[in-house]
């Protein structure tokens, strides 16, 4: 953890880490023998569902739960159902989670389904949502939204993190390859891709255009990377993709290039764990391997009231269970003992001015809080730029009174869109 | 390992470690060196006010969560940072009802009834500290309170000296070097100048007080009293008497950069200083009052809300082009 400088006259700088040179290989993890995989559709009992516990599947398979669905996943393994039930996220939204006992023996390899797949961005969005990296290709194929510009992203969005930079460093020709792949299956005019300007590759990509992003934290982010190199500005409240710009990672457009390659999609998720004591294991597993395989691999232990970090410190998200399984888009997990987890207070805010002078969107928080702890969702849109929020943590990462800033906004956020949602709906 | 209970909770999962503990240690620590200094020079009794300043403010503020049923809260320090800056800004002979009553308004009227630490709109050493200004005027004029004490320096209190004879009459009686090195006499924790810019310093530093309070604050004083004396030098003293006597210092690094009572973007603070320090002149060379330094800051608390709204603007607000 970094801790506060002893002379902070300036805003404290957090930077982003930089790959290793030369990068080992990562390890890989065997196939467990159950894999837990979500599912982004709530389940609906009064509907017949076209799959349930017991059906047997392929490698590849597609399953749906309904047959209006647009919502899938695609087993990794060859195997039977043998579970289905809901799962809720941190913000109390269902979805549903698969357990699939595979049937296959950890060393036996078989082959995947292969897809009848055309060169056209629907066809990709049919098999591929779910290949390693989580490419955005429902928003790609989307007929709402048009994209004009694709950023692949080989910068890590989050500290400790350097899955993508490491897979640059890896898989150059894959992205070049995957960058075509992906021109000629959505044909839009602008591809450009971010480097890390420590990262000595950006001589490395041809003609695309490179954008070389700082090391400091949080210029990875969407926004920042609208601003700093596109020269956009991203209005409160919109998403990158309503700007017609879209952004993929660096494994994504590997996987994507592998998947049209081989018409068939592609399991191994690389990811980076990051142990207690701040050691780095770079991994390849199975997406729905239960990160407890991962642990035990690597003689990690997990103890009563440590907490498991999905994604990076700043941004991630902490599980309840380490049989929380691998995701498409899961690049990072941190382990934290618990003696080492900062502690969080009720205190009401001091007015230090701390986040003030750290917040990259000059989002007034110490008012922001004031109205947010109220519960004036309204007018902390209006009033107090809740919504111009880039969600990058810095505020409540330097709060002296350490109030949990990032998730009272992000809390703000969402019963924002609620409330919204049912004006629209009573109009 | 699978039944074990794991710590759930909200992105970010790192912390820089701070605290409000931290911080209110931070500044107690800054104002050491005036305090120790003010010990010396005024003896015991300076440190039985200050004990009890301190030790009262805390015992308020503990009562006060009693009261109302509230989390014990005293161990963030602040009602200590407090009763310590309250009791820097009394004379070293002030009785000890004077003390507690002081610290009572300060702690209770000043802070918990608006809800506690952060909820204050004024500066809560200052609300006491005008209450007993007020009511008890008579204590706080420094001459009569250091009667009995044996000095090396001039025995008069500088901005009284000035308010009733005149720049003519003082100019020479405290020259600079005194005045900075604590040669004058005053309350016990704002005479030694060079105590409080050290301390001032160290919390810009540290970063627990915003470096654009205390400087625009300075040179307020500086630009408003040499104006004055420009205009009228047998009446109105330059900025040297002004800036190292009375409260000045102490209200530049220790009470016009209180959290919840100043603005935290640059301009508002840069304004909320600038002016402080204006009325503060104001008050001295035209006011009734010999040192204005207590109520031109709780003037500007007054104001710190209308002045902080002028901010940058946020991150795509305002934008057309969506």
């Amino acid at each position: 953890m970094i801790k506060r400088s002893f002379f902070t006259l300036t805003k404290p700088r957090l930077s982003y880490d930089l790959v290793e040179p030369d990068p080992k290989e990562s390890e890989p993890i065997p196939i467990p023998s159950n894999l837990t995989l979500l599912l982004n559709e709530p389940i609906d009992n009064t509907r017949q569902a076209l799959i349930k516990k017991g059906d047997a599947v392929e490698k590849g398979e597609k399953l749906r739960l309904y047959n209006q669905s647009t919502e899938y996943t695609i087993s990794p393994v060859a195997g039977t159902i043998s579970a289905i039930d809901t799962y809720s996220d941190d913000f109390g939204s269902t979805s549903t989670y698969l357990v699939i006992k595979s049937n296959q023996g950890q060393t036996t390899q078989t082959n995947s389904i292969t897809y009848d797949l055309k060169d056209d961005i629907a066809s990709a969005d049919e098999y591929f949502r779910t290949l390693p990296g989580a490419p955005p290709l429902k928003i790609l194929a989307s007929d709402d939204v048009k994209i004009n510009t694709i950023v692949i992203t080989c910068s890590d969005m989050d500290l400790l993190s350097t899955t993508n930079q490491y897979i640059t460093l890896k898989f150059l020709d894959e992205i070049k390859e995957g960058a075509k792949v992906l021109k000629k299956i959505t044909h839009v005019p602008k591809l450009c891709i971010m480097v890390p300007e420590s990262l000595n590759v950006q001589g490395k990509f041809d003609s695309i255009q490179v954008f070389k992003t700082s090391m400091e934290y949080p210029s990875n982010l969407p926004a920042m990377i609208l601003k700093d190199h596109l020269s956009m500005i991203l209005p409160a409240g919109k998403a990158p993709e309503d700007m017609g710009v879209s952004f993929i990672s660096a494994e994504a457009v590997v996987s994507l290039a592998n998947a049209y390659k081989t018409k068939s999609a592609g399991f191994e998720k690389i990811l980076t764990v990051i142990g207690k004591q701040g050691t780095q294991y770079r991994i390849k597993a199975t997406i729905g391997t239960p990160l407890r395989k991962i642990f035990n691999a690597f003689n990690i232990h997990i103890n009563e009231q440590d907490r498991i970090v999905i994604g990076g410190p700043m941004k991630g998200f902490a599980t309840y269970t380490p049989h929380h399984p691998v995701q498409p888009d899961m690049d990072t997990v941190m382990i934290q003992d618990r003696d080492i987890i900062p502690e969080l207070s009720d205190n009401p805010c001091v007015n230090c001015g701390n986040c003030i002078r750290i917040c990259p969107a000059n989002v007034p928080v110490n008012i922001l809080v004031r109205y947010l702890e109220a519960d004036q969702y309204e007018e902390a849109a209006d009033k107090y730029d809740l919504e111009s929020c880039i969600e990058c943590g810095l505020c409540a990462y330097t709060c002296t009174a350490r109030i949990p800033l990032y998730q009272y906004i992000r809390l703000g956020k969402h019963e924002l869109f609620k409330l919204r949602a049912l004006e629209t709906a009573n109009d | 390992m699978t039944n074990n209970k794991l710590t759930v909770s909200h992105a970010p999962f790192w912390h820089d470690g701070d605290s409000l503990f931290q911080m209110n240690l931070n500044i107690m620590i800054a104002t050491l060196p005036a305090v120790i200094f003010g010990i010396i020079q005024f003896g015991a009794p300076a440190f039985g006010v200050l004990a009890l300043s301190l030790s009262s403010a805390m015992v308020w503020e503990l009562i006060m969560n009693v009261i109302s049923k509230k989390k014990i809260s005293i161990g963030d320090l602040d009602s200590a940072v407090i009763g310590l800056i309250f009791g820097m800004m009394l004379p070293a002979t002030s009785p000890w009802w004077l003390v507690v009553t002081g610290t009572f308004v300060a702690v209770i009227i000043g802070k918990m009834i608006f809800g506690g630490i952060g909820a204050n709109p004024f500066n809560p050493a200052l609300v006491g500290m005008a209450f007993l200004m007020l009511s008890w005027k008579v204590f706080f004029d420094f001459d009569a309170a250091y009667v009995n004490y044996e000095f090396d320096f001039t025995a008069l209190a500088p901005l009284a000296a000035l308010k009733f004879q005149g720049a003519y009459e003082v100019a020479g009686v405290f020259p600079m070097s005194d005045l900075i090195m604590g040669k004058q006499v005053g309350a016990i924790g704002s005479t030694f100048g060079l105590g409080l810019i050290i301390g001032g310093i160290y919390l810009i530093l540290r970063g627990y007080i915003r470096w654009e309070i205390p400087v625009s604050f300075i040179v307020g004083i500086i630009v408003t009293a040499l104006a004055f004396s420009m205009a009228n030098p047998d009446t109105y003293a330059g900025p040297v008497i002004h800036l190292f006597s009375g409260y000045t210092l102490i209200g530049a690094f220790f009470l016009a950069t209180e959290n919840s009572s100043s603005p935290v973007n640059r301009i508002p603070m840069l304004i909320y200083g600038f002016s402080a320090a204006v009325m503060i002149i104001l008050m001295r060379n035209i006011g009734a009052y010999a040192d204005g330094t207590v109520l031109a800051i709780l003037l500007l608390n007054v104001v710190n809300p209308l002045i902080d709204i002028i901010r940058p603007k946020a991150l795509g607000k305002g934008v057309n082009n969506a």
